[in-house]
C-alpha cells in the first residue's frame, strides 16, 4: 500500500531499473544475497602506489573487476575507475528498466545526474608520482579522466541522454543528492526519466593516507551502532537508478521497484566535521512532508551508520527525533560494516539496498555489532537479517561539512 | 628516422579502431577511425616511446593537412626536429 497521501499530486516518479558494484556484488542480485547473508566485504590489505610505496588499512576493494572494465569499451576502457564503476552499474540499471533512449525524444527528456565524492583521484595521484619521482609528463587524457563530471559526461555519451547533465559532489550525501535532484527534475517536469546514482573509486595510498590521518578509519572492522566500534572502512564502487515519471512508466507496463517518496537536503551550517542532530533531523522530516508514516514495524531506516563515535549517537537522536515512540518499533541497519563506505557513491548502494529491503521484506544487518551502546539504543538489527513486512524504506546520508540528503522510498 | 615510422606504425595500429589489416604509409587517415584527439594520444605514445619530445599545438588541427598515414609520420619526424 502506498504511504504517499492521495492528496498530495503532481508528478510521481519511480524507479525502474538499479544497478550496484562493490567489494559485495558486481550485481544486484549478488549485492543483495550477500547482504541478507551478513558478508563482510572488509579485510585489511596493503595498497601499492605506483612509486613502490604501500599503505596497509581495512578496505572494501573490489577484486575481479578488470575483464568487466574491458567490456565496456575502448573510452570508458581509458577513463578513471569512477567512471567505469558508474558505467557499470548503469549499464544493469538501464537494461533493467527496458528503456530505448534511442525511441522518440526520451534521450532529449532523460537527465544524467551522478554523484562522487572526489571524482578521479586515482587518476591524479598516478600523475603526480609519475611526474614528481619519475619525470613522466602526465597522460594527454589526465583531465577528462579527473574531472568529477566525467561519469556523468560519459553515462550521457553512453546512452545519447540529452536532457540536464551534471556531476554532485557533496562528499558522502553526493549519492543521495544526486537521485533526490534527479527525482526533483522529473516531479518538476523538466525530465521525463532520470539516470542517477554515484561513483567512488579512492582506493590509493594518497586518499588513504589522508583519511588516515583524520583518526577515523577503524583498524579492524566497522562496527556500526556497537559501543566497540572504532572507525569506519573506506569501499569503492557504484550504485545507479533509472528513474522514471510514473504514469509513463505504468503506460509502459514496466516493472516498478519503488516510488520515491520524498526527498529532503539541508545544511548543519555549524561545522565541518562534527554532525549535528537537528540537521540530520530536519533533512529527515523533509523526505517524510507528504508521506503517511506507516505503523513503525513496517518503517526501514538504511542508516548512515558510519561506525565513528560521533556519527551513530547523532543520528540515533535524529531518527528518534524524526519519528518520535515510533522510533522504537522501527528497524534500522548500516550495511557500511558489509559494502564499507563508499562515501560519495554510498547513497547510490544504499538506496539499491532500502529498495531491496522494501521489495522482499528482509531487513539486511548491522553485522560486526557486539556491545550495546545506549547512546545507540534504537533496533539495529545486529548480525542477523530479519524478515519483516517493509511499506517505507529511508535511506540517510550524512556528510562531512554538515551537508545532509534524505530519500525516502515506497510502493507504488 | 626509422625508429619514429616503426613506433608510429606500431602505434596506431593499437588506436586505429576503423582499421582491418596492418597501416602502410599508403593508408588513407580517413580508414583508421580516429578523431583528432586521438592523434594527441598516438602523439604521446610515440614521446613515451622514443624519448622524445613533439611540440605541436592541436588548436591547428594536426589531421588538416594530411591525407595518409605517411603524411602523419613525416609531420611528427618535422615536428620532433628529425626528420
Amino acid at each position: 500500500m502506498s504511504v504517499v497521501d492521495a492528496n498530495r499530486g503532481g508528478r510521481r516518479v519511480v524507479v525502474t531499473g538499479m544497478g550496484a558494484v562493490c567489494a559485495t556484488g558486481k550485481s544486484v542480485d549478488e549485492f543483495w544475497s550477500n547482504a541478507v547473508n551478513g558478508v563482510c566485504g572488509t579485510e585489511i590489505r596493503t595498497i601499492k602506489a605506483n612509486d613502490g610505496s604501500q599503505i596497509t588499512v581495512p578496505v572494501a576493494q573490489m577484486d575481479g573487476f578488470e575483464p568487466f572494465a574491458k567490456e565496456l569499451g575502448r573510452d570508458l576502457g581509458r577513463a578513471d575507475d569512477f567512471s567505469k564503476f558508474a558505467a557499470f552499474a548503469a549499464d544493469q540499471a538501464v537494461a533493467a528498466s527496458g528503456l530505448d533512449f534511442a525511441e522518440g525524444d526520451l534521450g532529449g527528456r532523460t537527465a544524467t545526474i551522478m554523484g562522487t565524492g572526489i571524482g578521479g583521484q586515482s587518476s591524479l595521484e598516478d600523475t603526480y608520482i609519475s611526474m614528481l619521482c619519475f619525470e613522466k609528463r602526465p597522460h594527454p587524457l589526465t583531465i577528462l579522466r579527473l574531472i568529477p563530471n566525467a561519469a556523468a559526461s560519459h553515462l550521457s555519451i553512453r546512452y545519447g541522454l540529452r536532457g540536464p547533465a551534471f556531476a554532485i559532489s557533496s562528499a558522502c550525501a553526493s549519492g543521495a543528492h544526486a537521485i533526490g535532484v534527479a527525482a526533483d527534475l522529473i516531479r518538476a517536469g523538466t525530465s521525463d526519466a532520470a539516470v542517477a546514482g554515484a561513483s567512488e573509486a579512492i582506493i590509493n595510498k594518497g586518499a588513504l593516507h589522508a583519511w588516515k590521518q583524520m583518526h577515523i578509519l577503524s583498524d579492524e572492522f566497522c562496527r556500526p551502532f556497537s559501543k566497540n566500534r572504532k572507525g569506519l572502512i573506506i569501499g569503492e564502487g557504484a550504485g545507479v537508478l533509472v528513474l522514471e515519471e510514473y504514469e509513463r512508466a505504468k503506460a509502459r507496463g514496466a516493472e516498478i521497484h519503488a516510488e520515491i517518496v520524498g526527498f529532503g537536503m539541508n545544511a548543519d551550517g555549524k561545522d565541518m566535521i562534527n554532525p549535528a542532530v537537528e540537521g540530520a533531523a530536519g533533512a529527515m522530516k523533509a523526505a517524510l512532508e507528504g508521506v503517511r508514516l506507516p505503523a513503525g514495524e513496517r518503517i526501514y531506516v538504511n542508516a548512515h551508520g558510519t561506525g565513528t563515535l560521533m556519527n551513530d549517537p547523532t543520528e540515533t537522536k535524529a531518527i528518534r527525533e524524526t519519528l518520535g515512540a515510533e522510533a522504537d518499533r522501527i528497524s534500522v541497519s548500516s550495511t557500511k560494516a558489509m559494502h564499507g563506505h563508499l562515501l560519495g557513491a554510498a547513497g547510490g548502494v544504499e538506496s539499491v539496498m532500502s529498495i531491496k529491503a522494501l521489495q522482499t521484506g528482509v531487513i539486511p544487518p548491522t553485522i560486526n555489532y557486539d556491545e550495546p551502546d545506549p547512546e545507540c539504543d534504537l533496533d539495529v538489527t545486529p548480525n542477523e537479517a530479519r524478515e519483516r513486512p517493509v511499506n517505507l524504506a529511508i535511506s540517510n546520508s550524512f556528510a562531512f561539512g554538515g551537508l545532509n540528503a534524505v530519500v525516502a522510498f515506497g510502493r507504488v | 628516422m626509422a625508429e619514429i615510422e616503426s613506433a608510429l606504425l606500431e602505434i596506431i595500429k593499437e588506436n586505429a579502431v576503423g582499421l582491418t589489416g596492418d597501416p602502410t604509409r599508403e593508408t588513407a587517415i580517413t580508414d583508421l577511425g580516429i578523431d583528432s584527439f586521438a592523434v594527441v594520444e598516438i602523439i604521446y605514445e610515440v614521446e613515451e616511446k622514443l624519448g622524445i619530445e613533439v611540440p605541436f599545438n592541436a588548436n591547428e588541427n594536426p589531421l588538416a593537412n594530411m591525407k595518409t598515414v605517411g603524411d602523419l609520420i613525416d609531420a611528427v619526424k618535422d615536428m620532433s626536429g628529425q626528420s
